[in-house]
């Protein structure tokens, strides 16, 4: 790279010739040109020009700028590279699998909408469908609520704050399994169960005690109550964010004009959070949309079999794939799954842009 | 300048080691677990040959270190024959067949014999293509399969035999001989109608709160309380209508219902393993599996279960009219995949742990082989740890084995659906009637496609 050629003086002449009345054309252009814009636009034709004639008269096989690209693309390589491999290449590849049928050795057959179809009369692929249509609406004003109220009284000045941020970003942090387990013995279908045993005190009869996440009207509240609780501390340290960002000068301001705690909130933390709210409400639909894990641990059971009461539509894609071997239909399914992200990421686009502007 | 040419050229070089670190990663950790300097590749393995004149046989295995017999026949397989060499490769228990449906796929695995678990993951891999029809070598070596009891014929897809079991567990009746004891009642016996186990279970049971006794104890697997109804004979459970099995789930709830036995959905949130509800000592009986045996031996002797030492197993119980010693069974298998690097020399290995001297092998470590003969279930009963009474013995001898899922190239989806509506009936999500009607709506769907 670089090398310098042997200069032929006369095909260098005959270069020159031609790119030097170009230049001087550009330039031309440039100074006569009042729109500032279209300005700028000549003056960096020109350098690449002036470029090319050093190019010519040296006799380097790229030009400066071909260099800074390639040093620069040099740079990207080793990661895409990689991302090419492991995830451009197969999201491709699940994009053309989504219309054939394969087993992954056997030849591949072209199903052209078939898959589509088939989901439509799958009560698996039904369930799980609605099952994560409920988890996400149900899970995400829960855990913004939830969030949103830690923040408030976690920004204020009481004692043992750092504590109880701690405290409540914990279940963010531990392992799921574990939690989940312990989760799973506090909320024990047994009346013997810490959370019926209480509820059995409080009068409730043994015969109506919820089964929580073995009861297939149960489960999937429980798993919303496991998320909400599991996910809350890290909206929480978004939302503190989002509340030591907003002006104190204008709570002066309202105290001023004799509003109350409660109007604080609501005509200045609320709207001045809205861009936090708004940020929160994509990325935990978009993760609500993925769940596959939460629901797995708390009502897999020991064979690790999702019942239509509880399987979610990341499951139901593993487990055509994996255990039944229909690709094909797996990535008909995750296409779907795809979709509704997409629009939802779409929206976060356009409202992104209404917030930074 | 210089300093430019430096910086792409180490930029070049990570790239290059990147992309390598990527494309070996798969390999490496299969050779990592299974030790040594294994060869990865087919390529590398030739080498290896060369150098010590052996070849290198790759086998699927899981729970390499909780399994007693994996060590000794490899031994015993490399003193016979000291031109191969054995390599384990564990891919972990509770997702194994997933995992060996995923090596298998497309043609990068050079695996020469693979462990079958289970039959809807053997069905599976037939219906693939991945697996080698054994029926040549079969009659090429004169193998004799009356030995295996009929086994085989149950596991034949279309006339062709794709896998040999080395080991057939079957279903037996668990007991503790304190609780039975402590209550003053007859331990259970060999010959024992539903009736008699379920009047057994109810005399047995202590409904103090703190000093329960559970008469009964059953696994949150559907095989547990489902399979008793395919005892008979006369259906099985992959027949499409279920209605014969209404009387068993009728005793269970039953039982569930009067604390005879624990409740099935606590045990399923809890995840109670079956080991850890007998060794407990407030079990009088629990059904399972003969895999039982080898583990209960060993842990009463390294006495960490201290409150089941005195135990004792009993035929399963059997319906009205049945000969006693019908059980559930289950097989563990090898198979040779269609395209593995060395195939007469697996068939070797899988005629070696299959035939007789394997059987001796496995049965020397308390488990069950799947070529069962008298001289074998003596060596059994025969082990330290065994319990000592003729009965025990007796109860290792079994009339009619039914396979607990039956080979179908759909087992696996109907598999979901019963387990589906097993765990519905069990913790009362739905009735008896509707998880029935389920049933036979759900898998009827299947088997019409």
């Amino acid at each position: 790279m670089g090398k310098t050629k042997t200069i032929d003086p006369a095909v260098v002449q005959k270069k020159l010739s031609v790119l030097e009345p170009q230049l001087e054309r550009l330039q031309q252009q440039a100074e006569e040109e009042t729109d500032l814009k279209k300005k700028l636009k000549l003056g960096r034709q020109a350098d690449r020009m002036r470029d090319k004639i050093r190019q010519a008269k040296t006799g380097e096989r790229f030009s400066r700028q071909a260099k800074r690209d390639l040093v620069a693309y040099s740079f990207i390589a080793p990661n895409f590279i990689g991302f090419a491999v492991f995830t451009l290449g197969p999201v491709i590849f699940a994009f053309v699998l989504a219309f054939l049928k394969w087993d992954g050795n056997n030849a591949m057959e072209f199903a052209g909408l078939n898959n589509f179809a088939l989901m439509v009369g799958n009560k698996r692929f039904l369930a799980a469908l609605r099952n994560t249509v409920i988890y996400c609406v149900a899970t995400v004003p829960f855990t913004l609520a939830v969030a949103l109220a830690l923040a408030v009284l976690l920004n204020q000045k009481i004692k043992g704050r750092n504590f109880f941020r701690t405290v409540s970003f914990f279940p963010y942090v531990a392992s799921l399994v574990a939690v989940a387990a312990v989760w799973n013995m506090l909320f024990s279908p047994a009346k013997s169960g810490p959370v019926n045993m209480i509820l059995y005190n409080l009068g409730m009869a043994a015969k109506s005690l919820p089964k929580w996440s073995a009861d297939k009207n149960w489960v999937m509240f429980t798993v919303v109550f496991f998320s909400v609780w599991k996910n809350m501390g890290y909206y929480m340290v978004i939302y503190l964010a989002g509340l030591q960002g907003i002006n104190g000068e204008l709570y002066e301001a309202c105290g001023l004009d004799g509003a109350n705690t409660w109007q604080r909130f609501w005509y200045i933390t609320l709207p001045q959070l809205r861009p936090t709210t708004f940020f929160v409400t994509i990325i935990l639909t978009i993760n609500c949309f993925k769940v596959y894990d939460i629901v797995y641990m708390l009502a897999g059971g020991n064979t690790g079999v999702l019942n239509e009461s509880a399987i979610v539509l990341v499951y139901h894609i593993y487990e055509e794939a994996f255990r039944n071997w229909n690709l094909g239909y797996a990535s008909a399914v995750a296409m779907v799954l795809f979709l509704m992200v997409l629009a939802i990421t779409l929206v976060q686009f356009r409202g992104e842009k209404k917030y930074s502007a | 300048m210089k300093k430019r040419r430096l910086v792409s050229l180490v930029t070049a070089a990570a790239m290059v080691s990147g992309l390598a670190a990527c494309g070996g990663g798969g390999g490496s950790n299969e050779t990592a677990a299974a030790g040594g300097a294994a060869p990865s590749g087919t390529t590398a393995a030739e080498s290896v040959e060369a150098a010590e004149g052996q070849t290198v046989l790759k086998w699927s295995i899981w729970d390499k270190d909780l399994t007693a017999y994996y060590q000794p026949l490899v031994e015993e397989f490399e003193k016979q024959n000291p031109d191969l060499k054995i390599e384990m490769v564990d891919l972990g228990s509770s997702d194994y067949q997933t995992v060996l449906g995923t090596q298998l796929t497309g043609s990068g695995s050079d695996f020469d014999i693979v462990t079958i678990k289970d039959v809807p993951g053997y069905a599976t891999l037939v219906n693939k293509g991945v697996l080698e029809p054994l029926d040549e070598y079969i009659a090429a070596d004169n193998v004799d399969l009356g030995a295996y009891k009929g086994l085989t014929d149950q596991i034949a897809v279309d006339g062709k035999l794709y896998e040999l079991p080395f080991r057939s567990d079957f279903w037996v009746l668990y007991y503790n001989k304190d609780v039975f004891d402590a209550a003053g009642v007859p331990y259970p016996t060999n010959d024992m109608t539903f009736e008699d186990y379920d009047a057994l279970a109810r005399q047995l049971t202590v409904d103090t709160p703190g000093q329960e006794v559970y008469g009964a104890h059953y696994h949150t697997w559907r095989s547990a309380v489902q399979l008793f109804g395919i005892l008979d004979g006369k259906n099985t459970i992959l027949d499409g209508n279920y209605d014969f099995l209404k009387p068993y789930y009728e005793m269970a709830l039953a039982e569930q219902e009067d604390g005879v036995c624990q409740d099935y959905a606590t045990l399923k949130t809890s995840n109670l393993h079956y080991s850890g509800a007998f060794s407990q000592g407030n079990v009088a009986m629990m059904n399972m599996g003969t895999w039982f045996i080898s583990t209960l031996i060993e842990k009463i002797k390294s006495g960490e279960y201290t409150d089941c030492a005195n135990w004792g197993i009993a035929k399963y119980p059997h319906a009205e009219g049945v000969e006693p010693g019908s059980t559930l069974a289950t097989i563990t298998a090898l198979s040779i995949p269609a395209n593995a690097p060395h195939k007469d020399a697996a068939w070797k290995f899988v005629k070696f742990v299959c035939g007789e001297e394997g059987a001796k092998i496995l049965a020397g470590t308390g488990n069950i082989p799947a070529l069962m003969s008298d001289d074998i279930a003596g060596m059994i009963s025969a082990m330290e740890g065994f319990p000592a009474d003729e009965s025990n013995t007796k109860a290792l001898q079994t009339a009619n084995l039914y396979l607990e899922m039956p080979v179908s190239s759909k087992s696996s989806e109907i598999e979901i659906v019963l387990n589906e509506a097993h765990d519905n009936i069990m913790t009362g999500n739905s009735t008896i009637d509707e998880g029935i009607a389920d049933m036979n709506e759900k898998v009827g769907a299947i088997l019409a496609q």
